[in-house]
């Protein structure tokens, strides 16, 4: 049996259990990679399976700790805290509030270069206030993804560029100027476009009427101090690395979740736990699942036949394949597509400059983070939100994706311009 | 720091067990058993 | 009542089949663990271990062997590095085959087959690659492990979401596990940049005079068939290449670029002001276009999807049919190592090394690199 049709028996499959019978997505992609493995010939394939699943292992350590750190927001009277003081500082200036509340989000997508952090801890902060002053639930979960995704490519620290220059050995020097040209416009025009209609600016009274409970008053400022903790601990990895020990993502969340157990109003950290983890596990084993798809889709040479299809592409159609495949592939995750195909792009563009065609690539890899089944970005934006089915999200995703797409292909071929102006 | 990453894997891996017991739909329960295998094997640091 | 006795039931059995797979996984995984034997000549003088010059590497998973081979003449020291990367199969192999052949008349040579000894427990996650491959010796099969690029997590855990290398790098996290981004190491640092510590103090303390960092690149790499050179080296790396031209053996020369950092050929130069040079081979197994991974695929190197490239101008070495064969790479690594070994003797006479019973690269090439090595006893 050719690759090809081992493949494409394997999406099929998922696709039956997915949509026909329905079962998890999670479920249906470990099925699926195990009839690949059996169709490949390679028996039940125990060790591939379980190895694939590693291969999202920290990323799943970070989400399940990112949500039990938003849990503990929730839970502890944070978050009310926060939107109250919010509210209380933008409630009549919408466009002021639009691009803060962008900035924000962005926030620590910039300094962690992960969607996923930056969707749960201050996507979930400026939800309330965004859906209070009138923006609707899914495009406030549109925004907050969107808010994400250009954080993980907005500098100082975008793990895409780096991933793509480990791979054609440029360091990861002199990124800022051209990430920002990409970043700044997109922030603007994404957060006007999906805001600037159906925010209100209210009067005072109004604005009193949907204040949630500040729990300012009863805590002091200890209330904040979870959310310091988090934001110093993150700066310290890309800022101030040479004096405060990194301790990775996942360790810094669980800080601040600890920390938060002494700062607001009282909660069980283990009920926090279980219902963080009751929320995230669709994801938790859409990921296991995806790591086993793709190393069964790898040890069958699927991988090779899609990756090798792509570029088979006939030159002029490059940079359309470019702007197909490259989000198509992050359903992955925008990592791998950043990893199996950016590099060969790059390849491709050699004969421009690998500063200003890594950012640009970054730029449309991490749309990947909106591709089903993973969709991160737009997952987690739906949780934050409370939308159970996300696919409403992402159709309010489509046309700001589709600007940071143009943004993308239109700075790779600028790309020389760019190259003279910086 | 590999201590605390141990720690919180265990904390994880306990939370994994209970909730698998706790859930009532058969096939949240499955699915909580494939992510619950990675965390076992890094908890006795074998992958 | 009854549902919940339901749910527990089914939880029960679930937890079960989990324990079942674990376990049966954890069998396949730990037998990434057991180290195979290599057979030195009877030329070897010390086996030592690289916890020898640096004392916090003893008893880790990151300790490995060191085999040294003094010549009865005073001249210069080599090093030569295998399995920097363990996922670069040439490597390893050249490193096995020099240790279990070479006699040493002048000079010192000394070789660490297992550079990150730790990188060969595991193999990478979505790679899909075997464990292992076999290659057929005069007197039976010889097993080898097929490792991964970076130090194994359960050594190393965990990693950091951004990684400051010791001289000053940014990359991405991942990279804190590759022994070829943490030079010249740290003292203190994680068990990958020990590892570095540790070859920096081996150099230092043998006083070498070249070091050899052997590789291999997936054929869409740019650096690849290649010597890449340290500015202190370019002239015994041009000397080399003109031989190598004379033996049919093309190559391109690659100044290591400054401002990347972390490496051995840059580090080593400006740490331990020795000649450092690295070595790349084309090995198709490690490459993002390869088709169905196996060990025909390391030991053959004949991949249908690199044809293709290559014929769609993606590569950066000619592939055709035939493939790139493990012997044809480590033929490469032999003759270049011949090479520079020679060079080296036309511009310092005064640290000459002279190697004796070195597999010689054309008949590697022709004959397969079995016959140059023992089976597994
Ligand atoms: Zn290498």
């Amino acid at each position: 049996m050719s690759e090809a049709v081992i493949f494409l028996s394997m999406v099929a499959i998922f696709a039956v259990l997915a949509m026909g019978l329905r079962l998890p997505i999670g479920v249906s992609l470990v099925l699926s990679a195990l009839v690949g493995s059996l169709l490949g010939g390679e028996g039940i394939g125990l060790r591939h399976l379980v190895e694939g699943s590693f291969g999202y292992f920290d990323t799943i350590l970070i989400i399940v700790s990112a949500m039990i750190f938003m849990k503990v927001l929730q839970a502890s009277g944070i978050l009310d805290t926060i939107t109250a003081l919010l509210l209380k500082t933008f409630y009549k200036r919408k466009f002021f509030l639009l691009i803060t509340v962008m900035g924000l989000i962005m926030f620590p997508g910039m300094i962690t270069g992960s969607s996923t952090t930056a969707v749960l801890s201050t996507g979930a902060l400026v939800a309330p206030v965004l859906m209070k002053l009138g923006l609707p639930r899914v495009k406030t979960a549109a925004l907050i993804a969107m808010g994400g995704i250009l954080g993980m490519i907005a500098p100082p620290v975008n793990i895409l560029v780096m991933i793509m220059g480990g791979g054609v050995d440029m360091p990861y020097v002199g990124l800022t100027i051209p990430l920002l040209i990409i970043v700044i416009p997109l922030a603007i025009i994404i957060s006007l476009w999906l805001g600037y209609k159906d925010i209100k600016t209210i009067g005072f009274d109004q604005m009193k009427a949907i204040l949630p409970e500040s729990f300012f008053k009863k805590y002091g400022f200890r209330i904040y101090i979870p959310l310091l903790a988090v934001v110093v601990l993150m700066l310290g990895k890309s800022v101030f690395v040479q004096f405060t020990p990194d301790i990775g993502i996942p360790a810094i969340f669980f800080v601040g979740s600890l920390i938060g157990l002494f700062c607001g109003r009282p909660f069980n950290f283990f009920k926090v736990t279980q219902e963080a983890i009751k929320e995230a596990m669709p994801i938790l084993c859409i990921l296991a699942g995806v790591g086993m798809f793709i190393q069964i889709m790898t040890l069958t040479g699927g991988r090779g036949w899609t990756v090798i299809s792509f570029l088979s592409l006939p030159p002029v159609l490059l940079y359309l394949g470019i702007a197909v495949s490259m989000p198509l592939f992050g359903a992955v995750s925008a990592f791998g597509s950043a990893s199996i195909l950016g590099v060969p792009f790059v390849l491709a563009l050699i004969n421009k400059n690998a500063i200003i065609t890594t950012s640009a690539l970054s730029a449309i890899a991490g749309l990947g983070d909106l591709m089903p089944p993973t969709a991160l970005a737009g997952i987690f934006a739906a949780q934050v939100v409370h939308e159970n089915n996300y696919f409403k999200v992402l159709r309010f995703c489509l046309i700001p994706a589709l600007f940071e797409l143009f943004m993308g292909i239109g700075v790779l071929l600028l790309a020389p311009l760019i190259d003279k102006i910086i | 720091m590999q201590f605390i990453y141990h720690l919180i894997v265990f904390y994880l891996t306990v939370n994994l067990i209970w909730y698998l017991f706790r859930e009532k739909k058969f096939w949240n329960q499955v699915s909580t058993a494939i992510v619950l295998i990675i965390f076992l094997l890094r908890l006795f640091l074998i992958k | 009542m009854i549902t919940l006795k339901k749910n527990f039931f089914s939880a029960l059995i679930l937890l079960f089949l989990t324990i079942i797979i674990c376990f049966f996984s954890a069998f396949e995984f730990l037998r990434m663990h057991e180290n195979k034997k290599i057979y030195p000549s009877k030329g070897l003088s010390t086996q030592t271990k690289l916890s020898t010059y640096f004392k916090d590497l003893q008893n880790t998973p990151g300790d490995t062997d060191v085999y040294i081979f003094q010549g009865q003449k005073k001249g210069g020291n080599l090093l030569i590095l295998g399995g920097t990367h363990p996922n670069e199969p040439a490597s390893f192999i050249t490193a096995v085959l020099l240790v279990e052949n070479i006699l040493v008349s002048q000079g010192k040579v000394v070789i660490i087959p297992r550079a990150n000894s730790s990188g060969f427990t595991h193999s990478d996650s979505q790679e899909g690659n075997p464990q292992g491959f076999s290659l057929e010796t005069t007197d039976g099969k010889r097993w080898f492990r097929y490792g991964s690029r970076l130090t194994n997590p359960i050594h190393q855990w965990p990693d950091p979401a951004l990684y400051i290398n010791p001289a000053g790098q940014r990359l991405s996290g991942t990279e804190s596990r590759n022994l070829n981004r943490c030079y010249p190491g740290r003292i203190k640092g994680r068990l990958t940049e020990k590892i570095a510590y540790g070859i920096m103090e081996l150099i230092k303390k043998e006083e070498i005079h070249l070091a050899l960092d052997l590789h291999e690149a997936a054929p869409e790499y740019p650096v690849i068939n290649a010597i890449v050179f340290h500015e202190n080296s370019a002239e015994l790396a041009a000397l080399a290449l003109m031989e190598l031209q004379i033996e049919g053996f093309e190559f391109r020369l690659e100044s290591s670029p400054p401002n990347l950092r972390g490496l051995s050929h840059r580090e080593w130069g400006d740490y331990a002001k020795v000649r450092a040079i690295l070595l790349e081979t084309a090995n198709a197994s490690q490459g993002r276009f390869k088709g169905k991974p196996s060990a025909s695929l390391i030991v053959n190197g004949k991949d249908k999807n690199y044809v293709k490239a290559a014929k769609l101008g993606r590569l950066f070495v000619p592939f055709d049919e035939k493939g790139i064969p493990l012997k044809l790479r480590v033929a490469r690594h032999l003759a270049a190592i011949n090479a520079l070994v020679s060079g080296l003797k036309e511009l310092a006479p005064s640290i000459v090394v002279e190697l004796e019973k070195m597999p010689p690269p054309s008949l590697v090439k022709k004959e397969g690199i079995g016959c140059y090595l023992r089976a597994q006893k």
